[in-house]
C-alpha cells in the first residue's frame, strides 16, 4: 500500500489494489453556521467542489473516500444545505464512485445517498486500510490496521526562534491502545493499530494539534499513544514526532 | 464692537448683557463673512471666542426664521464632553433670545431623543457619530430638511480622519434633504487652512478667516537631565509660582507618575484618557475654580473644553509635533491679546534637540499639514450601507453623485463598484443591475458601525499559574496574531497563549524567545520627517545657541557631542547614517521620524529574513531602527543591503513585507468589521481566522488595509527618497561603534517580520529535530567501539578512540543490532549485506563526515539516499530541502505505513 499526499487537498490517495482518493470534513453550508458567530460571508460551495474536482481529474481514482462531515449544520438541513447538496453529490457521483463514512455533522445527507454509498459510521477496510469519521469508538475489525480518520482538523503552528509562526494543516499519525478503544490486543496480522488524523478539506477549519492531544474530545484521540505520534504536513513533508514540538522551557 | 452692529438689536443687546465690552480678533474678522453667508473657515486659537464667532450671526439668522418644524442649525463637536460643554454656553444665549438647544449624542436619554423627535430644537449639538444616526429615523430625517447651519468645531481633529471622511458624506447626504446650507469650521492652526476647508466644502467657495498664534506664543526650552526624580523637582519648583498650570505629558502612563509624585503637594490633579468621566469632571470644575493650581494632562485637554484661566503651559518632554505644541501653548492666557506661555521641559539628548527644532518652527508658524482620507474604502462601504437603509433602494448613480460633492473621493465609479461587489459578498447589500437594495443585516450593521472609530472589544489575558487577569489585549491584535502557542508581550512580561476561548485568553508565563512582539497599547505619536531631519542638522552644524539662550541646554548638547567624539563614535546626522553592531542585532541610526523610519526598518527587515531565512526583530523611533537578528548578520551586512537598494522596489517589498505581519491582520480585521464580514462581537473560537484572512487576498479590503498602513502608519515615499539620497551620495552611510546615540531613545517594541516563504520554518524545525536526534556510531575497522549520542554533539570528523580509524557507520539506535551482526566471524549470505550497507554507510560518514551523519539519522533516509543527497552538492538551506524530500519519499512507501 502506498500513500500520496495531495497537498492542495489537504487529500490522500491510498494505492493497493484499487486506487482510492480520500478527503475529509468538506463543511458545505459553513457559511450559515458562520454567519451566526458574526462572520459574513457568501458560500464558497462552489469554489470548494471545484477544488475537490480539479483533484479528482488530476488523479484519476477508481474511487473517493469521503469520511464525513461533508455538510455542516446538525442537527437538520438548512437552507443552503437543501438547496446545494443533492447538486454537489450528484456532480461527484458523475465522475466517481463515491462513499461516505457519516460524521457529526452528516445528519440528513442520507437521503441524497444511494444505500451502497453509505458505509459503517464504526469505519470499515477497504482494500487493506480503514476508515471512519473518527467520531466514535472504531469498529473491533479494524485492529492491526491503518486507520484513515478525518474529524480532528488538525492544524500545526510552527514557531522559529525569534516566536513567528507558520500555520498549516497537517496529518497526525499515531499508534493506539487498542484495549482502551475495545479492540481485541492480539489480531491475526500482529501488526499494530495505528490511526491517521486528516487535515479538514474545507479551507477555514482546523484546531491546533496541541490542542487535540491536550483536550482530547474523541475516543480515538483520548486513546493514541503520545510517544508514538507523529506530524506530516499537507503535501506529505515529514515534520517529526510530536514530543519534538510540545515546548521545552528547561533548556 | 462694529462688527455686531450688523446684526439683529436683540441679538446685540444680549452680547452686552453678557459683559461683552470688546471683541476678539477672531469675532471682528469672522462675524461679517458669516454673516454675509459665506462658507467660513475659522481658524484661531482656543479661547478666542470662536464659538461666539460663529453663534452671533447664526443666532442673528435664527431669530428671522419661523419658530419650530424641524433642526435650524447643528453644531457638530468631536467629543461628548465638549457638546457639554458648549451646551452649558449655549443655553443662556438661546433662552435669552428665545431659541430652543438641545444636545444628542451616545448618552442622551431615550426620554430625550423622543423629545427631540417630537419637537426637534432649532439648535443641536451633536457629534458625527450621532449624525449617522439621524438619517436613520423617519421623522428625523424630515428635521434635517429644515438645516439652515452647519458648525463644526474643532474641525482640525476631523479632517485628517476616517472619522472626517465619514463626516464629509453625511453633509452631502444631508444637502440631499436640506439643500445648500451654511456650513463654518472652527479649528486651530494648522499648516494647510485651504484643505481643511474644502474637506468641508467640497467644491463650493468659501472664505478663510485666520487669526494668526504665533505673534503671541512665547516657547522656552529647558534641559532638565534624565532622572525622572530630578525632573520632578524642577517641575515642582515651577509650580510654586503664582497662577494656574497646564502640564502636557504624553502618556498616560507619565501622567499618572507625575501625578504621583507631585500629589503631596496637594494642588495638582491628573487629567487622562483612563479615567473616568466623573473623575475628569471633578479635576476640571476644580480647576476651574481654582482648588487646584495645577492639571497634569495628555491629549485629553487639547481641545476646547473650557477651564477657566490657564497662566502658563508646560510641555513633559518633546511635544513631537508642532501643531501640537501651538495647540497646547495656546491654552494659556486666553484674556484677548495676552500672549500665550509655554515652557518645553526637556529630558534627554533626542528629546532636547527636538524640542528646540518644534519651538523655532513654531514661532515661525510652521506648522504640519493635516491630510485629509482620500478614497477610504471602508468609510465608504459604512457610508453605502447607511444609504442603502436610508433609502431602502437606490440608484447607483445618486449615490455617485453625493460622493462627488465630497472632495475625498476624487473619481468615485470605479471605487464604488468594487466596494459594492465586496459589501454583496458579505450580504450587507444586495445589487441589482444599477439599483442598490438594503438588506436585513444592514440596519443592524448600521446600529454597531455608526462610528469610523474602532470601538476595540478588549480580551481579558488571564494567566494560569497565578490565576488571575494580567491585563487587556485589543481584540483585533489577538484576531490577527494570536494562536495556541504564540507567545508575546504585554506589561513587560513574556506570555505563553495556552487557550483562546470564552473571550478570554489563557497565558502562562514565558521565558524563552528572544524577539519581542507588538503590545498594541496605545500608539505613540510619530515625531515628523522634517523634525527629525533638522534635529539631525543640529546635530552636524552644533550651533545650538541658533536655537536656544537657555545655557544649560546648550551646554548639555555641546557636552553630549563632545563625549561622542572623545569616545571616537561617529554622530549621525541629517546626511549620515551610521550603523553600529551591538549584541542581539544592528542598530540603523536614521534621522527620519517615525513613519518613514517604520516604512525603512520594515523593508530592510523583510530583505534580510529573505535572504538569511530567519525572523527579524524590529524597533524603532524616530532617530533609529534597531534590528534584532541572528548571530552573523552584521552592520557591513546591512549596509551592502541599503547601499544595493533600488528605491523604485521599496512600494513593492514593503506589501510583501506586511503581508503576514500581526499589524496588516490588525488592520485587516478592522476594515472588513466596517464592510459586514464580521460583526462586532463575532466569536472566533471555531474556525482558523488566520486562513479566513486570506480571503481577502486581492480584494478592495485587501488593498484598502494596505493603503491605510501605507499612508497613515508608514512613509514609504519619505523612506524611498531617503534610500535615492543614499545612492545620489547625499547621505552617505558608514559603520561605527556602539555609541551613546545609538544606545539612546526608548525602543518602543513593535513587530518581527517572518521570512516571506513558510518553508523556512519548516526548515527550522527539520533542524531542530536532526540536531536532537539520537545517533549510533560504530567503528567500522575495530570494530569493537559504538557511542551513542545526539547529531548535535557528533564532531565534524568523527574517529574511533580505540584504534584512530575515521571508519565510523552512524546508525539510528534501532539499527544496533546490525552491528553486533558485522561483529560475527562468520556470517550468512544475509548478514554479508548488512555488513556491506554499513560498510558502505562508514565510508560515506569518511569521505564527508557530519554532513552525511545530519543526512544518516533523518527519517527513512539510508546510505543510498544518503549518496544521493551528498551527490547533489548543495549546502544550508538546500541541503535541508533535499533530506526533506528524501523524507517525504520514504512517507509515501509502504514501509513507513506498514
Amino acid at each position: 500500500m502506498n500513500l500520496e499526499f495531495i497537498g492542495d487537498g489537504p487529500a490522500l490517495v491510498v494505492t493497493g489494489e484499487e486506487r482510492n482518493l480520500v478527503v475529509a470534513d468538506l463543511h458545505f453550508g459553513i457559511e450559515a453556521d458562520l454567519a451566526l458567530h458574526g462572520l459574513h460571508f457568501r458560500s464558497r460551495s462552489k469554489a470548494r467542489l471545484e477544488r475537490l474536482l480539479a483533484i479528482v481529474d488530476r488523479v484519476d481514482p477508481d474511487g473517493l473516500l469521503l469520511l464525513g462531515d461533508v455538510k455542516h449544520s446538525i442537527p437538520s438541513l438548512t437552507r443552503q444545505e437543501y438547496v446545494e447538496l443533492p447538486r454537489i453529490l450528484e456532480t461527484l457521483r458523475d465522475r466517481v464512485p463515491l462513499r461516505l463514512f457519516p460524521g457529526n455533522h452528516d445528519i440528513g445527507i442520507e437521503r441524497y445517498l444511494k444505500p451502497a454509498e453509505i458505509c459503517a459510521k464504526e469505519g470499515s477496510i477497504i482494500d487493506g486500510v480503514g476508515y471512519l469519521h473518527g467520531h466514535m469508538y472504531p469498529s473491533p475489525a479494524l485492529a492491526g490496521h491503518l486507520m484513515i480518520a478525518g474529524h480532528h482538523h488538525p492544524l500545526l503552528s510552527l514557531r522559529d526562534e525569534v516566536g513567528c509562526a507558520l500555520q498549516s494543516p497537517a496529518y497526525l499519525r499515531a499508534g493506539v491502545n487498542n484495549g482502551a478503544l475495545g479492540m481485541p490486543e492480539k489480531n491475526g496480522t500482529d501488526a499494530p493499530t495505528r490511526v491517521l488524523f486528516m487535515p479538514a478539506f474545507n479551507e477555514i477549519a482546523g484546531y491546533d494539534i496541541l490542542q487535540i492531544i491536550k483536550n482530547p474530545t474523541s475516543p480515538l484521540s483520548r486513546h493514541i499513544l503520545p510517544d508514538d505520534t507523529e506530524i506530516i504536513l499537507a503535501d506529505g513533508t515529514y515534520i517529526g514526532p510530536l514530543y519534538a514540538l510540545i515546548p521545552d522551557e528547561s533548556d | 464692537m462694529k462688527a455686531i452692529e450688523v446684526l439683529d438689536p436683540r441679538v446685540q443687546s444680549c452680547i452686552r448683557k453678557r459683559g461683552f465690552t470688546v471683541l476678539s480678533d477672531a469675532q471682528k474678522e469672522a462675524i461679517p463673512h458669516i454673516h454675509r453667508g459665506d462658507h467660513t473657515l475659522l481658524i484661531a486659537p482656543t479661547g478666542t471666542g470662536k464659538t461666539e464667532s460663529a453663534m452671533f450671526p447664526v443666532f442673528n439668522a435664527l431669530l428671522s426664521m419661523p419658530a419650530g418644524g424641524g433642526f435650524r442649525a447643528l453644531y457638530i463637536t468631536p467629543l461628548r464632553s465638549l457638546n457639554r460643554d458648549i451646551l452649558a454656553r449655549m443655553q443662556w444665549w438661546c433662552s435669552e433670545l428665545g431659541l430652543t438647544v438641545g444636545v444628542r449624542h451616545g448618552d442622551t436619554p431615550p426620554a430625550e431623543r423622543r423629545k427631540q423627535a417630537l419637537s426637534p430644537p432649532d439648535l443641536l449639538i451633536t457629534t458625527p457619530e450621532t449624525v449617522q444616526a439621524l438619517f436613520m429615523g423617519k421623522r428625523l430625517r424630515q428635521h434635517l430638511a429644515q438645516v439652515r447651519f452647519v458648525i463644526i468645531d474643532e474641525i482640525h481633529e476631523l479632517a485628517g480622519s476616517k472619522r472626517g471622511a465619514q463626516l464629509a458624506v453625511a453633509l452631502e447626504r444631508l444637502h440631499v434633504y436640506a439643500g445648500e446650507y451654511q456650513r463654518i469650521g472652527l479649528s486651530a492652526t494648522v499648516g494647510n487652512p485651504e484643505a481643511i476647508a474644502r474637506f468641508m466644502c467640497g467644491k463650493r467657495p468659501f472664505s478663510i478667516v485666520q487669526v494668526p498664534v504665533a505673534k503671541n506664543l512665547q516657547i522656552d526650552v529647558r534641559y532638565v537631565g534624565d532622572d525622572f526624580k530630578h525632573q520632578t523637582e524642577v517641575l515642582s519648583r515651577m509650580l510654586k509660582r503664582q497662577g494656574s498650570t497646564l502640564v502636557f505629558v504624553n502618556t498616560r502612563v507619565t501622567a499618572e507618575a507625575l501625578g504621583h509624585a507631585l500629589f503631596e503637594r496637594g494642588d495638582v490633579e491628573v487629567h487622562h484618557g483612563s479615567l473616568s468621566k466623573e473623575v475628569r469632571i471633578d479635576a476640571e470644575e476644580r480647576f476651574r475654580n481654582g482648588e487646584i493650581h495645577t492639571l497634569i494632562c495628555t491629549s485629553s485637554m487639547e481641545l476646547g473644553i473650557d477651564i477657566g484661566r490657564v497662566d502658563h503651559v508646560i510641555q513633559f518632554g518633546s511635544p513631537r509635533e508642532v501643531a501640537r505644541l501651538v495647540q497646547r501653548v495656546g491654552r494659556a492666557g486666553h484674556q484677548l491679546n495676552t500672549v500665550s506661555r509655554g515652557t518645553i521641559l526637556a529630558t534627554g539628548f533626542d528629546d532636547l534637540l527636538e524640542s528646540l527644532v518644534i519651538a523655532k518652527k513654531a514661532r515661525a508658524n510652521e506648522l504640519e499639514d493635516v491630510v485629509a482620507e482620500q478614497n477610504a474604502a471602508d468609510v465608504l462601504a459604512n457610508q453605502i450601507a447607511a444609504i442603502a437603509v436610508e433609502y431602502g433602494e437606490i440608484e447607483r448613480g445618486k449615490i455617485n453623485e453625493i460622493l462627488a460633492r465630497t472632495s475625498l473621493f476624487s473619481e468615485p465609479g470605479p471605487l464604488l463598484e468594487d466596494v459594492c461587489r465586496q459589501m454583496e459578498e458579505h450580504r450587507l447589500i444586495r445589487i441589482d443591475g444599477t439599483r442598490i437594495i438594503t438588506t436585513a443585516r444592514a440596519r443592524r450593521y448600521l446600529a454597531g458601525n455608526l462610528s469610523m472609530i474602532h470601538d476595540e472589544r478588549k480580551v481579558p489575558v488571564f494567566d494560569m499559574v497565578s490565576r488571575r487577569t494580567v491585563g487587556t489585549l485589543d481584540e483585533s491584535f489577538v484576531v490577527g496574531w494570536v494562536h495556541t502557542g504564540a507567545v508575546f508581550i504585554t506589561k513587560g512580561q513574556l506570555w505563553r497563549v495556552l487557550e483562546i476561548a470564552e473571550g478570554k485568553l489563557t497565558v502562562e508565563p514565558a521565558k524563552k524567545v528572544t524577539g519581542e512582539l507588538p503590545s498594541w497599547e496605545g500608539e505613540q505619536i510619530p515625531v515628523p520627517f522634517s523634525v527629525a531631519r533638522e534635529a539631525g542638522g543640529i546635530r552636524r552644524t552644533r550651533k545650538i545657541k541658533d536655537y536656544t539662550s537657555d545655557a544649560d541646554s546648550t551646554a548639555y548638547a555641546e557636552k553630549f557631542l563632545i563625549e561622542m567624539d572623545r569616545n571616537r563614535s561617529l554622530v549621525p546626522t541629517d546626511l549620515l547614517i551610521t550603523l553600529e553592531n551591538i549584541d542581539d542585532g544592528v542598530v540603523c541610526n536614521v534621522c527620519a521620524g517615525h513613519k518613514a523610519n517604520e516604512a525603512l526598518g520594515r523593508v530592510l527587515s523583510v530583505l534580510i529574513s529573505a535572504r538569511y531565512g530567519t525572523t527579524v526583530g524590529l524597533e524603532l523611533d524616530a532617530y533609529r531602527i534597531l534590528l534584532r537578528l541572528p548571530f552573523g548578520i552584521r552592520a557591513a551586512d546591512v549596509r551592502d543591503l541599503l547601499l544595493s537598494l533600488d528605491p523604485a522596489h521599496m512600494p513593492g517589498i514593503i506589501r510583501l513585507a506586511l503581508k503576514r505581519t500581526a499589524l496588516f491582520k490588525w488592520k485587516l480585521v478592522q476594515i472588513a468589521k466596517k464592510f459586514g464580514a464580521i460583526d462586532p462581537d463575532a466569536d472566533y473560537e471555531k474556525i482558523s481566522i488566520h486562513r479566513l484572512l486570506e480571503f481577502f487576498d486581492n480584494t478592495i479590503v485587501q488593498h484598502e488595509a494596505y493603503r491605510e498602513l501605507l499612508t497613515g502608519y508608514m512613509d514609504i515615499d519619505t523612506a524611498s527618497s531617503i534610500v535615492r539620497l543614499i545612492g545620489e551620495g547625499e547621505i552617505s552611510v558608514a559603520l561605527g561603534p556602539h555609541s551613546l546615540i545609538g544606545a539612546g531613545g526608548l525602543l518602543s517594541s513593535r513587530d518581527q517580520i517572518p521570512p516571506p516563504t513558510a518553508d523556512q520554518a519548516v526548515l527550522a524545525t527539520l533542524r531542530r529535530r536532526l540536531e536532537q536526534d539520537d545517533i549510533l556510531l560504530c567503528c567500522m575497522n575495530c570494530r569493537d567501539w559504538k557511542s551513542r549520542t545526539v547529531v548535535s554533539r557528533v564532531p565534524d570528523r568523527p574517529q574511533c578512540p580505540k584504534c584512530g580509524a575515521r571508519l565510523i557507520a552512524a546508525l539510528k539506535p534501532y539499527e544496533e543490532e546490525s552491528y553486533a551482526v558485522v561483529k560475527k566471524s562468520r556470517k550468512t549470505a544475509e548478514e554479508r549485506a548488512v555488513e556491506q550497507r554499513l560498510l558502505k554507510n562508514a565510508n560515506i560518514v569518511l569521505s564527508s563526515g557530519k554532513k552525511a551523519i545530519i543526512a544518516l539519522s533523518a527519517r527513512g533516509v539510508g546510505p543510498e539516499n544518503t549518496s544521493r543527497i551528498l551527490a547533489t552538492l548543495s549546502d544550508g538551506d538546500a541541503f535541508y530541502r533535499e533530506i526533506l524530500k528524501a523524507e517525504r519519499n520514504f512517507i509515501q512507501t509502504h514501509r513507513y505505513w506498514s
